[in-house]
């Protein structure tokens, strides 16, 4: 199974709630946007922080969005890459998973000690069920195949779950790097040196 | 099944199915150049897709205007609105009334294609935001297997039918005015008399006169429940009001009939689409709702026009048909009523409970309003609200025009149950209908139009409110905000206690976002009367004025005096007095956040703001009509490619067919949709008088058609596929060329 779904989402959680409040993040994306400081064509910031367990603070890109996000009562930065996906899933995981992780080492520089994301494990959404309806006889068919795409991710051994059982819900797993720790740093500069193919 | 067009197939209306898959041919037409960008701006807007802020590649980031470089390069979707430039689609939920699987399905595409949240609009409607337009015949077909529409949610046609959430349930109502919407909205969606408007038409019906429910004296189209005795018997009636709207030049409506039969509802709501159509403004979008042709006219010649006009509607079954299923349209409780009595309460119950909860004329049922927060919540909410629904109260679930998620039908022994599981998902606030339930429109967050920050403004007030509302007298508990993030009046601000609408006003060299206040509208009556504009203020400043405003109210209202009363009988003099403190422009070095906007860091302009597409473009019908001749056309090619020479020739006819329909409807509107008709009114109008007649070719053209219409093949093999194509292409362009002859150069 290597078919790339349409919508590809990458999150990383922060390892406490942070000091900084949500509303002092639209700053922080609408400078992003001036410098450019991420990837991609930036086009705008959106505030839901008034929306429980919700998207927070989106800064809206044309070829992926980030946000600050609350969703499944954990703060973290999702990344959701929306088009130009690689064809290969691998690769298309690999792309979301780098860029995701960037940004995120940004937003740490933001408010160091304050923020700090543990790059230890990740939610990866699969934002189509056409092609990835959330069951586990999907799961048990992929496990095997994004479990190596996965290892190789993180250069380690790694353990996969899916992150719901409600079958309406999308396609997600919780993926955890068997390792004691894992430097955000050294892992982005060991995927950047592989190169993605976009379409 | 690689595609959900295949996954779909049997799950989608035929007619729906249609109306996407032309849909989608013309993204494909316009991607080639082959369909002007204003007649797909406007087939896009009639299937509620919006254009949104910054879509003309354009952003202000706080220190200079930037480019936004879309790959998409100069492939626009409109004047002005580049291709890839993420948009809106508005989705119609008709009288607000949806089911939990369609909750389900609607919270799918809002994670799939949008950014996770749903948002609920002043007409009850559902919009996703930044969703691309290639997304959107899938998105489009998902929510017809479920039998929601996005036709005519946007653009100059009747958009969505709104009604009273309370009807069915209601003690004030004369009776229940669901299932009249939804056989109304029914009636009206994608027909012939509602394609030619100058502007776009809302048609709201309400159960009662007293409450506001309804709102009908603010609409292009209003219906009031009423009964009559006729012959001894109680007849079943509406009182129908025409040409009200907010908008610049807010007008209460007319009454056009004291007292119209339910049979003869649609027939009259046809034929003032028709007159609408016939005599309303197309050039001047400014002047061209209803409203103005009512002014124009004066209410007596309108109703004369609409006589007049009753008497040329052709027969329709489906005047009175939907008459007969009148008993279908009953409420399935998911639980059988029962009281509430000794079951523990729980923390917050008591103060949900005396705003939220509304008991129904059903014993032992209560509706519930969910407090939602500027009308958006997340699609994980949607599809735990949509369990929650299967449990407590079925498919009852309805949206507010004050842009909350309510439930029907729950059992009153089951309140603190379902208190208990909102609270968890986060949807158990206290305070529906009360002055922290505030309404606003998306202003600059991602309309175009937007002048000031209607949400950022309405986020920081509740945020305020909500700290201090256990300390607010009932008198203002009780008031209502509503907030438009500028003049056009999306957020209603022209019917709150106390409005606010956008604009701006200059400081030194720096532009400031301000807010005009609205003062003493009134909900109540049917939206009975509109308020009184004071002052503008600065943007920052709202929430010291809201605080003055109302701590004096509170002071100096006398017994039992209302918010409106109270500000009439202060002045429009003396409240000026009041805000003028306020009203001061401080400098940019002074005070430099006045000159960023509420939840919005930048520094504040107006450079962004955009042509707004609320008023549709301004296309001949026919431009419309024979644009999906071309879709058909373009589906023929496509069967051509896949070798599918039946389908080639089914939808090539198909093409012929449409466009000799688009000419004959230049002349004769009531042509209907009968391939037999619309042949032999071509053959008389157009063939015989030599109208379409080509100056070289005389009538070879029109031929093509008569032959194909004719004589159907009994073979199709892949010549005649291609002569078929290009004979339907000739075609086409005979009937462009016959119809600038005729009627002169196309507005487009």
């Amino acid at each position: 199974m290597t078919i790339v779904p349409n919508r590809l989402g990458v999150k990383f959680n922060l390892k406490r709630e942070p000091a900084i409040a949500a509303a002092d993040i639209v700053p922080i994306f609408q400078r992003w946007i001036q410098e450019h400081t991420v990837d991609g064509m930036l086009i705008d910031v959106i505030d839901y922080k008034h929306v429980p367990e919700g998207p927070g603070v989106i800064l809206i890109a044309d070829e992926g969005d980030y946000a600050y996000d609350f969703s499944d009562g954990q703060v973290g930065l999702h990344y959701i890459r929306k088009r130009n996906l690689p064809g290969i899933l691998s690769d298309a995981l690999l792309l979301a998973f780098r860029i995701a992780l960037g940004a995120a080492l940004c937003l740490e520089d933001e408010a160091p000690g304050d923020i700090e994301f543990d790059f230890s494990s990740a939610k990866i959404s699969f934002l189509d069920r056409q092609r990835y309806r959330n069951d586990p006889s999907l799961y048990a068919a992929l496990q095997d195949d994004l479990s190596a795409i996965l290892a190789e991710i993180y250069g380690c051994e790694i353990a996969l779950e899916r992150a719901y059982d409600d079958p309406r819900l999308n396609f997600a797993l919780r993926v955890s790097a068997q390792s004691s720790s894992v430097d955000g740093h050294k892992l982005l500069a060991r995927l950047s040196e592989r190169p993605v193919s976009v379409q | 099944m690689n595609t959900w067009k295949e996954q779909l197939a049997d799950q989608i209306p035929a007619e729906m199915g249609v109306l996407i898959d032309t849909f989608e041919a013309q993204i494909e037409l316009r991607k080639q150049g082959k369909l002007d960008e204003k007649v797909f701006a406007e087939q896009r807007l009639r299937k509620g897709a919006y254009g949104q802020r910054y879509d003309n590649g354009q952003r202000h980031d706080g220190v200079r205007t930037r480019e936004l470089s879309y790959p998409s390069g100069e492939l626009v979707k409109g004047p002005d609105t580049l291709w890839d430039a993420p948009g809106m689609q508005r989705i119609k939920i008709p009288y607000g009334g949806l089911t939990a699987e369609q909750l389900e399905v609607l919270s799918e595409l809002a994670d799939e294609y949008a950014d996770g949240i749903l948002h609920i609009t002043t007409r009850q409607d559902i919009q996703l935001h930044y969703v691309h337009i290639d997304d959107t015949p899938d998105l489009m077909r998902r929510l017809a297997a479920v039998g929601i529409t996005t036709q005519e949610a946007c653009g100059n046609s009747v958009r969505n039918i709104t009604a009273c959430t309370l009807a069915g349930v209601c003690h004030d109502e004369v009776f229940d005015v669901s299932p009249y919407a939804d056989a109304m909205m029914r009636f009206l969606l994608d027909h012939d008399d509602v394609q030619d408007f100058g502007r776009k038409f809302k048609v709201a019906f309400s159960g009662c006169a007293g409450h506001a429910c309804g709102l009908v004296k603010m609409h292009d189209l209003g219906l009031l429940a009423q009964t009559r005795e006729i012959d001894g018997e109680t007849k079943r009636g509406f009182t129908v009001f025409v040409g009200g709207g907010l908008g610049t030049v807010p007008q209460q409506a007319k009454v056009l009939a004291d007292f119209a039969t339910e049979e003869q509802l649609l027939p009259l709501a046809q034929a003032v689409s028709r007159v609408f159509a016939r005599l309303g403004e197309k050039k001047n979008r400014n002047r061209a709702r209803i409203k103005f042709l009512v002014s124009k006219l004066g209410i007596d010649e309108f109703r004369r026009e609409v006589q007049e006009e009753l008497k040329t509607v052709p027969h329709d079954d489906r005047h009175t048909a939907y008459l007969d299923t009148l008993g279908d349209f009953a409420y399935k409780p998911a639980k059988a009523g029962m009281a509430l009595n000794g079951t523990p309460l729980p923390d917050g119950f008591s103060d949900w409970y005396r705003t939220n909860v509304y008991h129904q004329t059903q014993s032992g049922y209560s509706t519930i309003t969910l407090n939602t927060p500027l009308g958006d919540f997340t699609a994980m909410q949607g599809f735990q609200l949509a369990e929650i629904a299967r449990r407590y109260v079925g498919d009852n679930i309805r949206l507010s025009v004050e842009q909350n998620v309510v439930l029907r039908w729950v059992a009153d022994a089951d309140l603190p149950a379902i208190y208990r599981e909102l609270c968890e998902i986060g949807l158990g606030d206290a305070g529906a209908g009360t002055i922290v339930d505030i309404t606003a429109c998306p202003g600059t967050d991602t309309c175009k139009l937007g002048i000031a920050s209607s949400r950022g403004l309405t986020a920081e007030l509740r945020t305020r409110l909500i700290e201090r509302i256990n300390l607010l007298p009932d008198a203002v508990r009780e008031l209502k905000i509503k907030v438009s993030g500028c003049f056009n009046s999306c957020g209603q601000h022209h019917v709150a206690d106390i409005g606010f609408f956008g604009n701006s006003r200059r400081s030194g060299n720096h532009k400031m976002p301000h807010f005009q206040v609205v003062l003493g509208g009134q909900w109540q009556e049917n939206a009975g009367s509109y308020g009184l504009a004071v002052g503008a203020v600065p943007a920052k400043h709202i929430p010291e004025v809201l605080e003055a405003l109302t701590n004096r109210y509170v002071a100096e209202r006398g017994n039992d005096e209302n918010f409106q009363t109270w500000v009439k009988n202060l002045g429009r003099k003396e409240i000026k007095a009041m805000l003028q403190p306020y009203m001061k422009l401080p400098s940019f070095d002074d005070k430099p956040g006045f000159f960023s906007d509420w939840g919005d860091s930048r520094v504040y302009t107006i450079d962004d703001i955009g042509v707004g597409e609320c008023a549709g473009e301004v296309v001949s019908l026919f431009s419309l009509e024979i644009a999906r001749a071309e879709s058909a056309h373009f589906e023929a090619l496509l069967a051509l490619d896949e070798g599918n020479y039946p389908l080639v020739d089914q939808q090539a006819y198909k093409a012929m067919v449409l466009a000799a329909r688009a000419l004959v409807r230049t002349k004769y509107l009531d042509v209907g949709d009968d391939y037999g008709n619309i042949v032999n009114e071509f053959r008389s109008r157009f063939y015989e008088t030599e109208l379409v007649y080509d100056r070289f070719a005389k009538g070879k053209f029109a031929r093509y058609l008569f032959k194909r219409h004719d004589q159907p093949p009994t073979q199709v093999g892949e010549d005649y596929a291609h002569q078929l194509i290009d004979e339907t292409q000739l075609f086409i362009e005979n009937i462009h060329s016959a119809e600038q002859r005729i009627n002169g150069v196309i507005v487009s």
